[in-house]
This record gives C-alpha cells, sequence and structure tokens, in this order.
C-alpha cells in the first residue's frame, strides 16, 4: 500500500498495488475532478509533488507529453503510485461521495463462497 | 442531391484490444474488417460495410464519413465546397475498406469528413427477406446502429453555414447567447427526418464531443445501463432525457477516453421544420432536461 496524500485539501488515503490514484480516493469516500476515468480527457489533470507514479496503460501524447509528465503534471485517472506520492489538485474541489468500484466476480459458481 | 446520413465514425484508441474489446462485447458490434493497424465494426443493423473504425494510437476523430445519394451529388458539393472557400479533395475507393471513390473535405472547423455512395453492403443480421425485428445472439447492449456525432468549434455560425450552405443540412435546434450571428454557442442539424445527424458546440476546432448509437426506447436504454456496470464503464450522465431533441440518453466513455452516447427516441424532423432555439440560461435544461444541471466539463471535456 502506498499513502496519497492530497494537497491542499490535505487528506491521506492508501492504494492498493495497481491502484489508481482516482480509484484510491474513490473507495475512501472521496470525487477529485474527473470525467472520462480513461486517461483520454485530461480532466483530472493534476501535480505531483512528490513520490512516482507509473501509467501501467498507455495515455495518449496530446493528453500529457513526456514534457508535461516531466513538469510535474501527471493524470490521477490512470496513474498508479510507485512510491507514496503528494497529489496537488490546486483550487480543484475533492467532493464527498460513497463510490462503488467494480466488484470481484467468480466467474465459476462452484469458486463462491458463503452460505 | 442529398446527404443520406452519418455512415461511420474513425476514432483513435490508446490501446486496440482494449478498445474492441468494448465495442464488440460491451456495444456488441462486429468487427467486419482489420488492415493496417485498423478494426472496422458494424453493428446489426447497419447495412453497409461498417460504421466504426478503430485505430491505435492517441486518442480523438480521425475523420467522419456521411453517405450521399449517387445521383451526381458528389460533384454538386465539390463545387459548393470551393464557393464556400473551404478545401478538398477526391477519395479514391479502397482508402477505407468497403467504401468507393468520394469526397474529403477540411471542414471550417477543421474536421475532416468524407463523403460517398458507393459502399460494400455486408447486410443487416436479420436480413431483407420476412425478417426478425432482432438477432437472437447479441452481445452486450446489441447496439443497432450509428446516429450521429457532436464535435465542437471555434465558430459554431461559421459551421452552421457551411453544413446548410454546402451540404444542405437544416439546423432542428439552436442554442444561442444572444441576437447577433457570433453568438451561436450550439446547433443540432439534419439532412434527413431526424432531429440531428451532426451536432456541433462552441469549443477547440478539430475535436469529438461524442458519437452516438441509436437504441430503441427507454427501456433499452436501462438495461444498456445495466450493461455498463457489470463491465464498469465509466458513465458521464444518464439515464436522462434531452431538451434538445427530447431523446433518452446515457452518456459514456469508451477505453481511451473517447465519448459515446446511446440514444433513444427524439421527434421527426423534415423540410419544413422550424428550428427550437434555446438561450444560455436554460442550456442546463436543454441538455439535461431530467436534472437541470450539467457538470460544467460537460461542455469542456473533448478528445
Amino acid at each position: 500500500m502506498k499513502a496519497v496524500r492530497v494537497v491542499p485539501h490535505d487528506i491521506e488515503v492508501w492504494a492498493r498495488p495497481g491502484e489508481s490514484v482516482v480509484d484510491a480516493l474513490r473507495r475512501y469516500g472521496w470525487r477529485s475532478p474527473y470525467k472520462c476515468r480513461r486517461g483520454g480527457c485530461g480532466a483530472c489533470r493534476a501535480q505531483l509533488r512528490a513520490g512516482e507514479l507509473l501509467y501501467p496503460r498507455a495515455v495518449a501524447d496530446s493528453v500529457l507529453s513526456a514534457t508535461e509528465q516531466a513538469a510535474g503534471a501527471c493524470l490521477p485517472c490512470r496513474a498508479v503510485p510507485l512510491t507514496d506520492v503528494v497529489i496537488d489538485l490546486g483550487s480543484q474541489p475533492l467532493r464527498a461521495v460513497l463510490a462503488s468500484s467494480a466488484p470481484h466476480k467468480n466467474p465459476d459458481p462452484a469458486e463462491q463462497e458463503g452460505p | 442531391m442529398a446527404v443520406i446520413r452519418l455512415g461511420y465514425v474513425h476514432v483513435r484508441v490508446t490501446d486496440l484490444a482494449e478498445a474492441r474489446q468494448h465495442y464488440e462485447q460491451t456495444l456488441g458490434m462486429d468487427t467486419v474488417h482489420e488492415e493496417n493497424g485498423r478494426t472496422y465494426l458494424k453493428s446489426w443493423d447497419d447495412d453497409d460495410h461498417h460504421s466504426v473504425v478503430l485505430e491505435e494510437g492517441g486518442v480523438g476523430l480521425v475523420k467522419f464519413g456521411y453517405k450521399v445519394t449517387d445521383d451526381g451529388t458528389l460533384e454538386t458539393i465539390e463545387s459548393k465546397v470551393s464557393s464556400f472557400g473551404a478545401s478538398c479533395e477526391r477519395m479514391s475507393k479502397g482508402d477505407n475498406a468497403g467504401v468507393g471513390d468520394g469526397l474529403r473535405i477540411t471542414l471550417p472547423s477543421e474536421h475532416v469528413l468524407e463523403l460517398y455512395s458507393e459502399v460494400e453492403r455486408l447486410g443487416t443480421k436479420v436480413g431483407k427477406l420476412n425478417p426478425d425485428p432482432w438477432p437472437r445472439d447479441l452481445r452486450g447492449i446489441g447496439v443497432p446502429r450509428i446516429n450521429h456525432a457532436l464535435v465542437t468549434t471555434e465558430d459554431p455560425a461559421l459551421l452552421e453555414r457551411f453544413f446548410r450552405d454546402v451540404l444542405s443540412f437544416r439546423p432542428a435546434e439552436r442554442l444561442v447567447a444572444g441576437d447577433e450571428d457570433s453568438d451561436l454557442v450550439g446547433s443540432w442539424m439534419y439532412c434527413g427526418d431526424q432531429p440531428h445527424d451532426i451536432a456541433f458546440v462552441k469549443g477547440a476546432n478539430g475535436k469529438l464531443h461524442h458519437f452516438a448509437y441509436e437504441i430503441d426506447d427507454w427501456s433499452a436504454l436501462l438495461r444498456a445501463g445495466d450493461i455498463m456496470s457489470m463491465d464498469d464503464v465509466p458513465i458521464d450522465f444518464g439515464p436522462a432525457r434531452h431538451g434538445i431533441t427530447r431523446g433518452g440518453t446515457i452518456y459514456f466513455f469508451d477505453p481511451s477516453g473517447n465519448r459515446n452516447e446511446v440514444f433513444a427516441g427524439g421527434y421527426r424532423t423534415g423540410p419544413d421544420f422550424r428550428p427550437i432555439t434555446w438561450t444560455m440560461d436554460q442550456a442546463a435544461r436543454g441538455i439535461n432536461y431530467t436534472h437541470r444541471e450539467i457538470d460544467q466539463d460537460f461542455l469542456r471535456v473533448v478528445t
């Protein structure tokens, strides 16, 4: 688990391995600015103040170029923390929400637990 | 001379395999052809060769195609394009798999629009002889056919004039910020009797806001929403009703962030339809009549 600290809101959550910043925040009940959640629209764009992020899935260069990334820009909807990170959302709000992520599914009924 | 309808939308996707999963398994389209890193797909009730092309690398619109009648329409339009002062070139058979010769126009909004009358017919899945109303083997939402696209332009008034003067489209609904031509914020235009075949709102040139599939009705919309939840598809908004067009809608995103829509209903227009006007203070109701509130990003977020 990596710590994800959001400033200036001063919120800290823990990201599971492979979990994006947006998904970790959602799991803790925080709605940061995003639209497509797929790295294509740039609505979630923020600044990385500390730590390292990884993009396991391709992000279009037109949305986040290597130069912008080097200057600290990031896309929290696709960025997965490699270390503890500090993300600056600037004047963008964080809203309290109850959000459900994709549930874990057992495709084979025989594997299902419980009564 | 006439433009018939939106034929195809050609978009970039960051990951072709993920995109195919979405368009084939969630939406229910079939891949009909693959070449040069492009995947061509059609929906079950599309008669022509394809209606969506996916190209790996990046995100956003490469171009879109509208089908025209085969009666010298292309020549007529070609001369109108040059009188208007826009640029176009001849497009050759094979530039797009299954599509014949045509015209490739660069719109005043910098989008590339192709016009063609000849296209290979692969046929609908139910056929043309004593057909069933729908095929039994649909996947996911099972979208029947493509319907319209909405793009952004720096100058909506200029683009509206282009579609009217060159392509003989008419506005069904107009969103205005005032009485001047330059106050046009958006226009929903048709070429047949739909409420819109193309729409555009003010924004950056060359960008795609969404393209839409037509589905049957409210029940189909709700069922589409169920499939989206099962497949964890990000929803923009909906199910809701549009004030503009009166259609039912869900906006959602493909795995690259291109916005899609499933659209149901809407009224019929025709050559004598008088355009409807929406003022900016009622824009939220025009776009989402049910909730009367839209995220500011709804109009800003494009690919």
